[in-house]
């Protein structure tokens, strides 16, 4: 680590957590202004060495696998940190909401837990009793109720003789459900990248964190819960749901607590700009942000300028909307946009027909050129490479799968080594992102299993179902532009399928067809094979409030079986209750 | 019948369900039924609490909790809070 700056110069988690100030603020878990609590680094320390006894009680030791099912919250974090304490591996599982198909959850549960042949899985008191059959059990396997306890004193709480190399805790890459695939992270690797990331962030004392992340998913474990426990900073969480249900009370949770950073999904910055005509703008204050990041999807500059338009009138300090790129695989960030100089990401105009045909990046001011939007500078500790299909290194400004080395990356998929030998090659980790360097800064361009190729030409869905959202008679964000590859053509043709806002809207549907045809010609000269409109809901979203491409993809061709044909794909229902996404 | 329960009926069945023919009742399973898509609970959960004027921790309600307005009125009763 002779490079690094060690801001937090601890060997291992539990001697981070243990070293906070006992007065100084942790976490706030916040339901409503008359509805939070708020605990001290010490109050959490003997949170943990109360769970950490209780593991142990319970037979639970030194490395040994603990699978958390609770909901997000303070009770959740102090079981995490009382495995920590003991050296075991804790991995943090999604909670069933009532949001989630039941069966996807239960399938999703099942094949994660016998992946991770966990010592002891640990519930809530409400953990539904019909879902614990769905949990993986093995002989030596306990089933425990977490119980709110407290050590005495945290102080004299024995922690258990941890290495750097072991293993911290296992994290799972992104999505709720499916089978997801487990990442292990060492205690050495996680706090160098913790060092690394508060560098990067110029990090100070006074900076405070705002989250509503699901603590499964790495935005929420690393950059909302671990950096602040090993930063001592408070931190003021909310629960996924409850935000979704109140976009507003992220507002409402900054202003209060004066929060500095917050990680948030592209998604994010729309769907709360578009509610704020609901909002009094003198309700918020967020004069305290440093930084919004955008992180763990492309990154759309308009999003960002929409949000920036909507809540400057909340006082949000100009240059404070950042972007990053991360992933579970690599602890966390692998760019970060550069909070020195101009404070913002760095923005290209890339000639439209160059990008689309070669595939690379001409700087373009005309007026049909594509703007992209950088997710940063990397990491220091971090490389990475462009590789083409055909497994050539890209230059600077040509457009390839994103590979990845750091100093603090995954060893493998746990108990997964199939998995492991696909993305991992030489040292190197295959994110299956496409994107490119240029002037020193990657840019995330989307999914390469997302990315049409109509006649040699590269589209990106992002591109297409922007257009069609902006239609006054589509529900925004509600729209999936798909290539489906045409057998008799030999090459992908688009088809896209939209909510309309209003069914009403259906009786024009003709008109409006026309209407996003034309403007998707005009605007990326592509034309789309077909264009299906249908009411509010018909898109199977994602458990993350997303759509869900391949799920809504498979509905399309049950429904339309003339694409089926096209495609030669035969979709039965056997096959769509196992999908996954 | 109480008026939350029809408010409720009405909602979902012209705003969620939106089928010609098919009405529910207090005790109708909606989403084990396949009637609602999950997803789209958010929005019946924003309306419960708009009929009862409680506010529901949203993080405390569970898939079993909503499957019929009967449970979803019970769960806004233990759970839910008198908005202030």
């Amino acid at each position: 680590m002779s490079d690094i700056k060690l801001h937090y110069p601890y060997s291992t988690l539990p001697e981070a957590l243990m070293a906070a100030e006992d007065d100084a603020p942790f976490v706030t878990m916040w339901h409503a202004d008359d509805d939070f609590e708020t605990v001290t680094f010490g109050k959490f320390k003997k949170m943990a060495a109360g769970q950490a006894v209780y593991l142990r009680e319970n037979g639970v030791g030194l490395k040994d696998t603990v699978v958390l099912v609770q909901p997000q919250g303070i009770d959740l974090m102090a079981s995490f940190a009382g495995a920590l304490l003991i050296g075991a591996v804790p991995a943090i599982l999604a909670y069933p909401t009532f949001k989630v198909d039941p069966a996807k959850y239960r399938f999703g549960l099942n094949g994660v837990s016998a992946n991770l042949r966990a010592r002891a899985i640990v519930v809530d008191e409400h953990f539904p009793e019909e879902l614990l059959a769905n949990l993986w059990r093995g002989d030596n396997t306990r089933l425990l109720r977490s119980v709110r306890a407290e050590a005495a004193d945290a102080a004299g709480f024995e922690v258990a003789a941890i290495n750097p190399d072991d293993t911290a805790f296992i994290q799972h890459s992104a999505g709720t459900t499916g089978l997801q695939k487990g990442v292990a992270l060492s205690h050495g690797a996680v706090l160098k990248h913790l060092n690394r990331l508060a560098e990067v962030l110029r990090l100070t004392p006074e900076d405070s964190v705002y989250s509503w992340l699901p603590l499964y998913h790495d935005m929420g474990l690393i950059a909302c819960f671990m950096l602040p426990m090993v930063a001592h900073l408070p931190l003021a969480m909310q629960s996924p749901t409850e935000w979704v249900m109140q976009p507003k009370s992220m507002l409402e949770v900054i202003t209060k607590y004066r929060s500095t950073l917050a990680w948030l999904p592209n998604f994010t910055y729309q769907f709360v700009a578009r509610r704020a005509d609901e909002y009094d703008e003198k309700e918020f204050d967020l004069s305290s942000v440093r930084a919004l990041i955008n992180c763990s999807e492309p990154v759309r500059g308009s999003s960002m300028d929409e949000f920036m338009a909507a809540f400057k009138k909340c006082k949000l300090p100009p240059n404070t909307l950042h972007s990053c790129y991360a992933m579970a695989e690599t602890v966390f960030a692998v760019s970060q946009s550069d909070f020195g100089g101009a404070g913002a990401p760095v923005r290209i105009s890339a000639d439209s027909d160059i990008f689309r045909k070669e595939h690379s990046v001409a700087k373009s001011s005309s007026e049909k050129a594509f703007e992209f939007v950088s997710s940063g500078r990397l990491v220091p500790g971090t490389s990475v490479r462009i590789v083409s299909d055909d497994g050539r290194d890209l230059q600077e400004g040509f457009v390839g799968e994103i590979a990845i080395k750091s100093d603090a990356m995954l060893n493998g998929y746990y108990n997964r080594q199939d998995l492991t030998e696909k993305a991992v090659r030489g040292g190197w980790y295959f994110s299956g992102d496409l994107g490119f360097l240029l002037d020193g800064e990657l840019y995330v361009v989307g999914r390469k299993k997302d990315l049409i190729i109509v006649g040699g030409e590269n589209i990106y869905p992002q591109d297409i179902e922007e257009i069609v959202s902006a239609h006054p008679a589509i529900h925004d964000g509600r729209v999936i532009a798909l290539g489906l590859f045409n057998t008799k053509l030999g090459t992908e043709e688009i088809v896209i399928v939209a909510e309309v806002r209003e069914e009403g809207s259906l009786a024009n549907a003709e008109e409006i067809e026309k209407t996003l045809s034309n403007e998707i010609v005009g605007e990326l000269a592509v034309a789309a094979r077909r264009i299906y409109l249908k009411p509010p809901k018909w898109i199977v979203k994602s458990t993350a409030g997303k759509p869900a491409r391949s799920t809504t993809r498979e509905k399309l061709l049950r429904e339309h079986p003339e694409l089926q044909i096209l495609t030669g794909e035969t979709f039965d229902d056997e096959r769509s209750n196992t999908a996954t996404h | 019948m109480n008026e939350a329960t029809q408010q409720l009926i009405n909602y979902i069945q012209s705003q969620v369900i939106r089928k010609k023919g098919v009405s529910i009742e207090a005790d109708t399973p909606l989403v084990s039924s396949g009637l609602v898509d999950s997803l789209a609970l958010v929005d019946v959960l924003a309306e419960v609490e708009r009929v009862t004027k409680m506010r529901i921790p949203a993080g405390k309600v569970q898939p079993k909790d909503m499957d019929t307005i009967n449970l979803m009125l019970a769960t806004a009763a233990r759970v839910g809070r008198a908005r202030g």
